[in-house]
């Protein structure tokens, strides 16, 4: 350990707030252990780790169980979600579970079965780094998609623009297509047909149902079949420029500079079209960690839940991080429509806070929850709070909430009388109260919303 | 954006869906109970309504309602996807419309008084005769063929636009926040009010206070095992943090929300379901077992109550999205919201509060006239129609010509969507449609009030 600090970690200025930044980025925040690890570790190996995995601290959380039995994702209600936030709790490789949650937005798919889902769910996770045109391949020819967006039993006959609108649209360039474009690619992507035959739906290609006509897509006129659509999409000039944007936005609240997309644009068509590598240039950025003591990104609640979790040392024991999900506006599996969740200031309404409050409600109770008498009644407002700072993974607080923390520890735990009307517990209550509630308001304040 | 309407091969995954949801019912049962429990315990301090501002709040609200008791209410009801028009309200033109329909189509229509056009059967479900006894009985206005010139059709452009009221795909503020932010009440959160989990695009603001509350009767805050005047503490804590300056617009709208959550909590504290009774429940039996219905009760009854409530949103259930199988989604999803937003309307007439309410219902954009064997592709000239005592009903735009189309083969568009925001906020809001929607001098007028 020792000889790993060394001069150069010092001279390139990476401490543990530069590591606790880049695993909320790049990841569902950083454990105690993690920070401490990394942070004895330099920027490149940290990085390097995020991307490609390899030795480093293991996070000790038990095997999910929800009232006494192990998860079943494809059958019991709510297990989907279960499953998957298990995997960001305790993943090695928090980045491609990052990514899998983007590529799961990006390629947003909803109301199709379980089994389907979880297909696809694992799918996006194998090409969540690598290259973009076989992940675009992969989801149109996957079952949910090709269900979700009619392009099953999508034939020449009667060619369905669903996908084709999309795909421009959404999926790989934003604008610069014309309503004919969309019609046109409709045509080549036809001949995907589905079989309902018994339990699980099964999708496949069947050259007789594809229009072998030409087709005139951005001016390039051929008999265009699925691939070609993809590579059509994938060559137009708006496409690099339309994902390494959306790529920074996903990391960074700041827009990107246009040199920075430049930079970003030649370094992802050099590598032909690979996510990692644009992956390397946004986590090394400096952007990426200006303001560590003001960080201003909305958690999204799937980072929140799992976020808290992993700072708590929580596993997944109960089943409330369902509803609780869907009450701030992020189910997994279950985005409001194929454009994903919108995002950023959009999480925060009333709603979505007083969800997040009660959350801490449930986050702290069971294992986690102060017991009566379990707290020692002299500590001073300092100590206790932090106390609950330990308690809870030393989660960001501003200078203003630790004086109003401050503030609120000193009156609970103070012996002078209460007003009149008043009802003031006895003093270990108190100060088990002043615990419950410190943690609460770190777990659920303003200054957790952000990362 | 479609749903197949495929069926979950596995019995099981229902049944825990069911147990999952009573599951969840006690648990928030649990939580008012605790919550009352600890109050009656404690004696609900009298430090909380001194040092919280929410009594300023609710006499802002009180003030608002009473100054105004008869403010007019505008609520918006989304119908997300982009309804087909042909299917929904079936064309005169018979002949042409079976000629376009070969494969979809609505084969049982029912008559729609004093037209020769006709109507979903699936319209006519619910109390007095769903949507279609509403316009019976002079309470619909039908706006066939609305969009705007030259329109967008892909889903999240045209819904911006009809959310900002504005043709452009820069960010902004709805057109209802707008209108809150030069018309309404700087304290009241609850001006404007989403009944849902997130705020409505369509009431976002630049600065008045707007709320979002997915179930009014369950916004109030608690803290497990902490009660009497610590409670009361760590609230005005968490008030006082979300008070403080500072911080990017991140943390910035973190604080503000919070704020205005605690707010609403207090405010709807009154409205919380209580020993199983229901402040908010209606006289009016409401179809069972649709959340849409569920929310529309909720907001009549807010709205009934001096809580100056003068924006509303709710978005419907169902995907209107019908790229495939047309037919059986509409037959699913047309029945629970005409249910709904009959049962919505015979509520307000029962409290009373009808003649202040008018509620848009519209949806992003229309669908492509010819099918496409199981369904229909996005295209334009939709339909949106407004509900309300006060409605000048009937049918107040054209409907679309059904043997000439646009360039791309679409019903030619009769109504362009601003006409109606600026004559709602001229004629039924009573303020200047100019400050609201940009260039609202130039996209005309309808008379919408009568």
């Amino acid at each position: 350990m020792a000889r790993r600090r060394t001069s150069s970690h010092r001279r390139d200025g990476w401490t543990e707030a530069h590591v606790r930044r880049l695993f909320w980025r790049a990841g569902f925040g950083a454990t105690k252990k993690e920070a401490a690890y990394w942070a004895r570790r330099s920027k490149a190996q940290t990085i390097a780790w995020l991307l490609n995995g390899g030795p480093g601290p293991h996070v000790k959380l038990p095997a999910p169980r929800v009232d006494g039995r192990g998860l079943d994702p494809a059958n019991e209600y709510g297990d989907d979600v279960l499953w998957w936030l298990d995997k960001m709790l305790r993943s090695r490789r928090p980045l491609q579970e990052k990514m899998t949650l983007f590529w799961h937005d990006h390629f947003a798919t909803r109301d199709q079965d379980r089994p389907l889902a979880l297909a696809q769910n694992k799918m996006l996770r194998s090409h969540a780094l690598g290259s973009f045109r076989s992940l675009a391949q992969a989801v149109t020819k996957d079952t949910a998609m090709l269900l979700f967006l009619s392009g099953a039993n999508s034939t020449k006959d009667e060619p369905n623009e669903n996908y084709a609108r999309e795909l421009m649209e959404l999926f790989t360039l934003g604008r610069g297509y014309s309503e004919r474009d969309i019609r046109e690619a409709a045509r080549a992507l036809t001949g995907f047909r589905a079989n309902y035959g018994g339990n699980v739906v099964r999708t496949y290609y069947d050259k007789s149902g594809h229009d072998n006509s030409k087709k005139r897509i951005f001016g390039k006129t051929g008999n265009h079949d699925w691939r070609d659509v993809l590579d059509l999409c994938i060559d137009h000039p708006r496409h690099a420029s339309f994902l390494v944007t959306k790529l920074w936005d996903f990391f960074i609240p700041t827009r990107i500079s246009p040199a920075t997309r430049s930079k970003l644009v030649r370094v992802y068509r050099r590598s032909g079209h690979r996510i990692k590598p644009v992956l390397r240039e946004i986590l090394e950025h400096p952007a990426l960690y200006r303001g560590l003591n003001s960080p201003d990104m909305v958690k999204s609640p799937v980072v929140y839940v799992a976020g808290a979790l992993r700072a708590c040392g929580e596993g997944i024991t109960r089943d409330d991080w369902v509803y609780l999900l869907g009450g701030m506006g992020q189910r997994p599996f279950d985005p409001p429509s194929v454009a994903g969740w919108e995002g950023g200031l959009a999480w925060l309404s009333t709603n979505s806070m007083h969800v997040r409050f009660d959350f801490a409600n449930v986050l702290l109770q069971g294992s986690r929850r102060v017991k009566d008498g379990s707290t020692p009644t002299n500590l001073s407002a300092k100590q206790a709070l932090a106390r609950a700072k330990a308690a809870t993974g030393r989660p960001w607080t501003s200078a203003r909430t630790d004086s109003a923390l401050l503030r609120l520890a000193r009156r609970l735990l103070s012996d002078a009388k209460p007003p009149p009307g008043g009802y003031r517990p006895p003093k270990q209550e108190r100060a088990d109260m002043c615990q419950r509630v410190l943690r609460h308001l770190l777990i659920c304040g303003p200054d957790a919303q952000v990362h | 954006m479609t749903r197949q309407n495929i069926s979950c091969a596995c019995d099981d995954f229902r049944r825990s869906t069911e147990s999952m949801r009573k599951r969840f019912v006690g648990e928030s049962e649990l939580t008012r109970r605790q919550l009352i429990g600890w109050g009656a315990a404690a004696g609900l301090s009298l430090y909380a309504t001194r040092a919280m501002p929410v009594t300023e709040v609710l006499q802002a609200a009180e003030a608002d309602a009473a100054a105004a008791p008869n403010a007019p209410v505008l609520v918006s009801v989304f119908l997300p996807g982009g309804l087909d028009l042909l299917d929904t309200l079936i064309p005169v033109d018979y002949g042409a419309y079976a000629d376009l329909r070969r494969s979809v189509g609505v084969t049982n229509p029912q008559s729609l008084n004093g037209t020769s056009v006709r109507i979903h059967p699936g319209l006519a479900l619910g109390v007095n005769g769903g949507i279609r006894g509403l316009y019976g009985n002079g309470r619909i206005a039908f706006l066939p063929g609305i969009d705007y010139p030259d329109p967008n059709l892909s889903h999240f452009h045209s819904r911006h636009f009809w959310e900002t009221g504005v043709i452009s795909a820069d960010d902004g503020p709805g057109w209802l926040g707008r209108w809150l932010d030069r018309n309404g009440n700087g304290d009241n959160p609850l001006q404007g009010l989403s009944l849902s989990y997130d705020l409505s695009p369509v009431l976002r603001s630049r600065s008045a206070p707007v709320a979002s509350a997915s179930s009014p009767g369950n916004s109030g805050f608690y803290i497990r095992d902490v009660y009497g005047e610590p409670f009361d503490q760590a609230m005005a804590a968490y008030t006082a943090i979300a008070r403080t300056s500072g911080g990017g617009p991140g943390l910035r709208a973190a604080k503000r929300n919070a704020k205005l959550a605690k707010l609403v909590g207090d405010v709807l504290a009154p409205y919380a379901k209580k020993d199983g009774v229901n402040p908010l429940a209606s006289a009016i039996p409401y179809p069972a077992g649709n959340g849409f219905a569920d929310r529309l009760q909720s907001l009549a009854g807010l709205i009934a109550a001096p809580l100056g409530i003068r924006m509303a949103t709710v978005d419907a259930p169902g995907d209107f999205d019908t790229h495939s199988n047309q037919r059986v989604t509409l037959a699913t999803d047309l029945p629970p919201l005409s249910a709904a937003l009959a049962a919505f309307q015979a509520d307000l007439e029962a409290r009373a509060v009808a003649d202040r309410v008018l509620t848009l219902v519209w949806s992003e954009f229309g669908r492509r006239p010819h099918d496409n064997d199981s369904g229909t592709d996005h295209g334009a000239g939709g339909l949106a129609w407004i509900q309300g005592t006060r409605v000048n009903s009937g049918f107040l735009s054209q409907y679309p010509d059904l043997r000439s189309f646009d360039e791309d083969d679409n019903l030619k568009v009769t109504m362009d969507f601003r006409t109606v925001y600026a004559s709602l906020i001229e004629q039924w809001m009573g303020t200047d449609a100019g400050a609201v929607i940009p260039n609202a001098g130039a996209v005309g007028r309808i008379q919408v009030v009568r």
